[in-house]
């Protein structure tokens, strides 16, 4: 264990997609575990739990949320949690993550992940929130740094400095995208060293890596293609400031064959150091 | 009337998303944006996080964009390295119809393919307008789009919506699916207790339908359609002319089904799934039906019986 919250570091893993179930649940591919889009398995009482029941029967899973909206000034949806919690104990999750987003106000649901103005309001408003998540979930959330296109002029303070006092204000673990971090360093200016030298190593429990397609004037974090270079790259760096932590490819559109995929998740090993800080 | 044996049809096409549901900002679809002031989101009227929430929420869900957007977005958010505020908040307003359209047509690709793609696009940002999303995940977020066809659409001169109730019997058919897609598959009336009924007894069961079972009443034939469409054929123009029909949209276990049903076959159905006794449903079928298709029901009801219990229609068998 390298984090502070002892979750283990499960290897390198796949974002759970429906062109793949058939495959995942025919040939029981050798992968180290499965992440899950937590939504797609709510408010439903059908196939998608079928397949669920039967990839988490043979493999672990993690669930990844986009619609708690955490920054949201609408009151905290029980429902929502309350389902969440029966998810995370059907499928026995290791770790349940979500965004330092909102994703809409008034009750109305953007699906977005939309950036929250970095301000000590905003932080204060967002800790209590999280605690209270926790509470509920009777363990750690994950909070993961989103891609973002705009900046609020009215921020306080930068991405970085508001994700590092959250987790250790809220006392909550991180999910480190890096490519989310290469997409908003691209798209307002910063250098994504600049953002890593802020995180608490040890509360970073996963990382994401993912493609994205660039615009030229903007970077959109749009999960399609294979993972770039300089994304990798960061991988390695992060990966080795944490001591290691569950590594998971997001791929979510125009996806390949099932083998294309893993493969793709698999390249993580070429940039991860041999032997993490703190490793045995 | 000739007897039709029901002839199941394979599937439906929601099993898996052409466009997962994840936490992506999607690229690939055209939405077109419009300039207008009218309905422009006013500004925040303080700096609070709720303020400035709603107008964000506000300012990337407004119909049009606008002079005031672009103003307000110079004010309240930063300049990048290469685009300016309203470049960036564009990104948003695009991402957010296109996510929606795109969950739209996952649910809908025999509607999208109908209607073609740019009329769909139009009739996916109208509906995404008319009902925004409330709930956390986007399973059910299109549940509203065959009564939105029928009744609220605008249309246009042009009207891209012209063969509007064919279209809105295929939006029901399509959405039947998803429903069958997500119901609980559970305990269900099998053969053995069907045919330990006593025969006395018939007239008072009642089969209540299980969560996976729709009947549906068209309009125009749009399970032809959508079988053609399943299997890459060219729908034929003169299958959109009205001709009614009735179709079962079920599942077993993992399988989605679509079965035609004749007029009989579907009232005897309705009549089971509202409540009523196989008696009084039997009855119905005097009332409402032909004298070949009442004919047909008496020949071949035990049968059909047979076929609806095999393929998991009824949740159980009551009797009074």
């Amino acid at each position: 264990m390298s984090n502070r919250f002892e979750l283990p570091n499960l290897g390198i893993g796949l974002g759970l997609r429906t062109v793949h179930y058939t495959h995942v649940i025919d040939e029981r591919p050798d992968v180290a575990w499965f992440e899950i889009l937590s939504e797609n398995f709510m408010q439903t009482a059908g196939k998608p739990l079928h397949f669920l029941d039967a990839v988490a029967e043979r493999y672990p899973i993690v669930m990844h949320g986009v619609s708690l909206s955490i920054g949201s000034t609408d009151p905290l949806d029980r429902a929502y949690l309350k389902e969440l919690v029966a998810l995370r104990d059907r499928t026995r999750a290791r770790i349940v993550s979500d965004h330092l987003c909102f994703t809409g106000v008034a009750h109305k649901n953007t699906h977005d992940l939309l950036p929250v103005p970095y301000t000590e309001e905003a932080l204060r408003h967002v800790t209590d929130r999280v605690r209270a998540v926790q509470d509920f979930l009777g363990g750690p959330l994950a909070l993961e740094n989103p891609s973002t296109y705009v900046e609020h002029a009215g921020a306080q303070m930068k991405e970085w400095e508001f994700m590092a006092r959250l987790a250790e204000d809220a006392d909550c673990a991180l999910l480190l995208d890096v490519n989310n971090v290469f997409v908003s360093a691209f798209n307002h200016g910063f250098d994504p060293k600049k953002y890593f030298d802020a995180i608490p190593w040890d509360r970073v429990v996963q990382f994401h890596v993912a493609g994205h397609t660039n615009c030229e004037t903007h970077i959109i974090d749009s999960h399609i293609g294979p993972v770039t270079e300089a994304v990798w790259r960061l991988l390695g760096d992060a990966y080795a400031r944490a001591g290691g932590a569950s590594v998971l490819l997001e791929w979510d559109a125009e996806i390949p064959s099932f083998e294309e995929t893993h493969a793709e998740a698999l390249r993580a090993r070429e940039f991860l150091p041999a032997k993490p800080r703190g490793a045995t | 009337m000739s007897d039709r044996k029901p002839a199941p049809q394979l599937g439906g096409a929601t099993e898996a998303f052409v466009h997962e549901r994840a936490s992506a900002t999607p690229t690939t679809v055209s939405t077109r944006e419009t300039k207008s002031d009218a309905h422009a989101p006013a500004g925040p009227p303080d700096s609070s996080l709720r303020a400035i929430e709603e107008w964000f929420v506000a300012a990337i869900t407004a119909p049009h964009a606008s002079d005031q957007l672009d103003a307000d977005a110079a004010r309240l958010l930063t300049r990048g390295p290469k685009l300016d505020a309203a470049g960036r908040l564009a990104i948003y307003r695009y991402g957010y119809r296109a996510r929606l359209v795109e969950c739209l047509a996952d649910d809908y690709p025999a509607l999208q393919f109908a209607l073609g793609q740019e009329a769909f696009e139009s009739l996916c940002l109208e509906y995404i307008e008319r009902h925004p999303s409330s709930a956390p995940s986007l399973n059910f977020f299109g549940r509203h789009m065959a009564r939105f066809l029928r009744d609220e659409a605008r249309g246009e001169e042009a009207d891209p919506f012209a063969l509007r109730g064919f279209a809105a019997d295929l939006a029901s058919l399509e959405w039947a699916l998803v429903e069958v897609l997500h119901a609980r598959v559970a305990e269900r009336l099998s053969q053995e207790a069907l045919a330990a009924i006593p025969i006395e007894r018939w007239v008072e069961a009642r089969l209540p339908s299980a969560d996976a079972v729709r009947v549906l009443r068209f309009e125009y034939p749009v399970n032809a359609f959508f079988q053609a469409f399943k299997n890459d054929l060219s729908p034929s123009a003169t299958i959109v002319s009205s001709n009614r029909s009735a179709t079962a949209v079920y599942r077993t276990d993992m399988t989605l089904w679509r079965m035609d049903l004749t007029p009989a076959m579907a009232t005897l159905l309705e009549s089971l799934f509202a409540g009523r006794s196989l008696g009084a449903a039997l009855e119905t079928l005097e009332d409402g039906l032909t004298a070949d298709d009442a004919a047909e029901a008496e020949r071949n009801v035990m049968a059909w019986f047979r076929e609806w219990v095999a393929a998991g229609f009824f949740a159980g068998v009551e009797l009074a």
